[in-house]
């Protein structure tokens, strides 16, 4: 049977490689900087104009598709995940690697129909890596087959995570005793790459065992998580269970093994829901 | 007056390239690891190999220069830095990274003359970076000079740190906290790369504002240390003095506001000094 997504999958490689050369593009240039809710929290004009680039070239194609984008969701649009085919955008993954012109900024790009992920495209842009997964059919990067790590033991693994852009005392504790207690379980080592999207795909690589984090969004985690379970990973929520895309809590890992150990030493938090409703107006 | 050392530099970049493609090529086949004091701290054979292959090259064009080398001083060498011509060696840092296919590992080469760094070569062999530094004439990767950042505000700074290979409970918890501290000043981000001499050279060019850490080694940093300082940087103690290649502690800085404003935040723990005299074994 043909792929009835394959047009769509297509079009998101296209329009992330696209996407990606306008950020290279900008990161050469002086980069100017609007002000989210703190100076941790940027967004750049880059960002608008790509997830502009993005939804624009996709309407053009699929008219009836629908979006939740980054960009669209804070300037007010709802973040609810239908059934019709959904385009799930995080046009510049990293935007505080961006700014510094650290070298790990993505664009992702995931795709869903009847709420489940059917395909998901990540561009690490900087390095020129195109990294794919269609549920069913492998993930590649450069069309290189990927296979996450065979690993098993806790204490040969590398873990990825990050210290996010909240800086809530409570959150903040929480997330360093996390750390602490998984560093010292003892791991080989803990990295974190700026973006949740390319940390997903590391695992994916295989070149860390596994990754977590609270605070993501469903963007920066849609498109990975494709690429994550067709390498041969598994996604968990933060205490265990099946993610939840809008609970922005993960767990990506190489194996069932090692996304439980690490759960272990998780100490959750519940940030509010993607999907939340938005507060009513006065 | 023609550069005494221009000699060493270019045979120290070409080394540098020869080492990094057999480190590249480790990585492609499986790689089999040797234990060192903890599973952590973890030594390729691919290290050792490396260090051979440089310290021959060198021996065979410069016959009367000394060496400080990561795998040399492991198997009982001294790490004392005197007046002569002396090349400072790790050949792969990053070996955690290495292990795991993890994007930065490095070969280091520094050069010191009467004690002083003349200069340094670090070249990220997975991304193909080569980055240089020689005393009075800048910085460079890959032909391109390089200029640290010119951020004088903490608040808008990404900083580098590590978590190390130690375990023990009191430097993790000073390691912690330390980072804590620093991430609430508050900072755009913390990042590390899981190599000492990488993380310089990402200071070098401007992606980050400062690293810090204690328990590096001379090997780690020395080629780094020219880098940052040719980029326009300043290298400090972690309390704020000046820098000792031997004492491993280290800021790295684009300048001395944001390094000064890093040294009140980090908590100092000890680590033996590079250069401590130690214990004959017991018979």
């Amino acid at each position: 049977m043909a792929d009835p997504w394959q047009d769509a999958m297509d079009h998101a490689v296209a329009v992330a490689r696209r996407a990606g050369t306008m950020v290279r593009d900008a990161v050469q240039n002086d980069m100017k900087v609007m002000l989210k809710s703190s100076s941790v929290d940027l967004v750049t004009q880059t960002d608008q104009k790509v997830e502009n680039l993005i939804i624009q070239s996709v309407t053009e194609k699929f008219p009836t598709h629908r979006f939740i984008g980054e960009e669209s969701v804070a300037a007010g649009e709802a973040c609810l995940l239908t059934d019709s085919p959904t385009w799930i955008i995080d046009p510049v993954d990293g935007t505080t690697n961006f700014v510094h012109g650290y070298a790990f900024v993505a664009v992702s790009i995931g795709f869903a129909v009847n709420k489940q992920l059917e395909f998901g495209v990540v561009y690490s842009c900087m390095e020129d890596k195109m990294y794919t997964g269609r549920k069913g059919r492998g993930a590649f990067c450069n069309g290189e087959a990927l296979q996450v790590s065979d690993q098993k033991e806790i204490t040969q693994s590398m873990v990825a995570t990050e210290f996010g852009s909240n800086r809530d005392p409570e959150v903040v504790d929480k997330i360093f005793s996390s750390m602490r207690k998984v560093l010292c379980l003892p791991v080989h080592g803990m990295r974190g790459a700026g973006s949740a999207a390319l940390n997903m795909c590391h695992v994916a690589a295989g070149s860390v065992e596994v990754y977590y984090e609270t605070g993501i969004h469903c963007w920066d985690v849609a498109a990975a998580a494709v690429i994550v379970a067709e390498a041969g990973g598994v996604l968990m929520d933060v205490e265990g269970g099946p993610m939840d895309l809008m609970s922005r809590r993960v767990v990506a890992a190489n194996c069932q093994v090692i996304g439980e150990r690490i759960v272990k030493e998780i100490d959750a938090f519940s940030p509010e829901r993607d999907d939340a409703a938005p507060p009513e107006k006065a | 007056m023609a550069d005494p050392w221009k000699e060493s530099f270019d045979h120290a970049i070409a080394v540098a390239r020869k080492a990094g493609v057999v480190i590249r090529d480790a990585l492609q086949n499986e790689v089999k690891v040797m234990t060192k004091s903890s599973s952590v701290d973890l030594v390729t054979q691919t290290d050792q190999r490396v260090e051979k292959i440089i310290i021959s090259s060198v021996k065979e064009k410069f016959p009367t220069h000394r060496f400080i080398g990561e795998e040399s001083v492991a198997a009982g060498q001294p790490c004392i830095l005197t007046d002569e011509p002396t090349w400072i060696i790790d050949p792969v840092d990053g070996t955690t990274n290495f292990v795991h296919g993890f994007p930065f590992v490095a070969v280091s080469i520094g050069f010191a003359v009467n004690k002083e760094l003349e200069f340094g070569v670090v070249y990220s062999c997975i991304e193909d970076k080569m980055y240089t530094g020689r005393k009075g004439k800048g910085a460079f990767c890959d032909g391109e000079q390089l200029q640290v950042s010119d951020v004088t505000e903490i608040k808008k700074s990404m900083i580098i740190s590590e978590l190390g290979s130690n375990r023990n409970p009191e430097t993790v918890s000073k390691i912690f906290s330390t980072m804590q501290k620093v991430l609430c000043i508050p900072v755009h981000g913390l990042r590390g790369s899981g190599t000492a001499a990488t993380n310089m050279c990402l200071v070098a060019s401007g992606a980050v504002e400062a690293f810090f850490e204690i328990g590096i080694h001379c090997w780690d940093i020395a080629a780094g240390a020219v880098i940052v300082l040719e980029a326009g940087g300043v290298l400090l103690d972690v309390d704020g003095g000046p820098f000792d290649l031997m004492s491993r502690r280290m800021v790295s800085a684009n300048n001395r506001t944001i390094a000064d404003r890093l040294v009140r935040e980090i908590d100092v723990f000890p680590a033996e000094r590079d250069d401590a005299v130690k214990p004959k074994p017991k018979p």
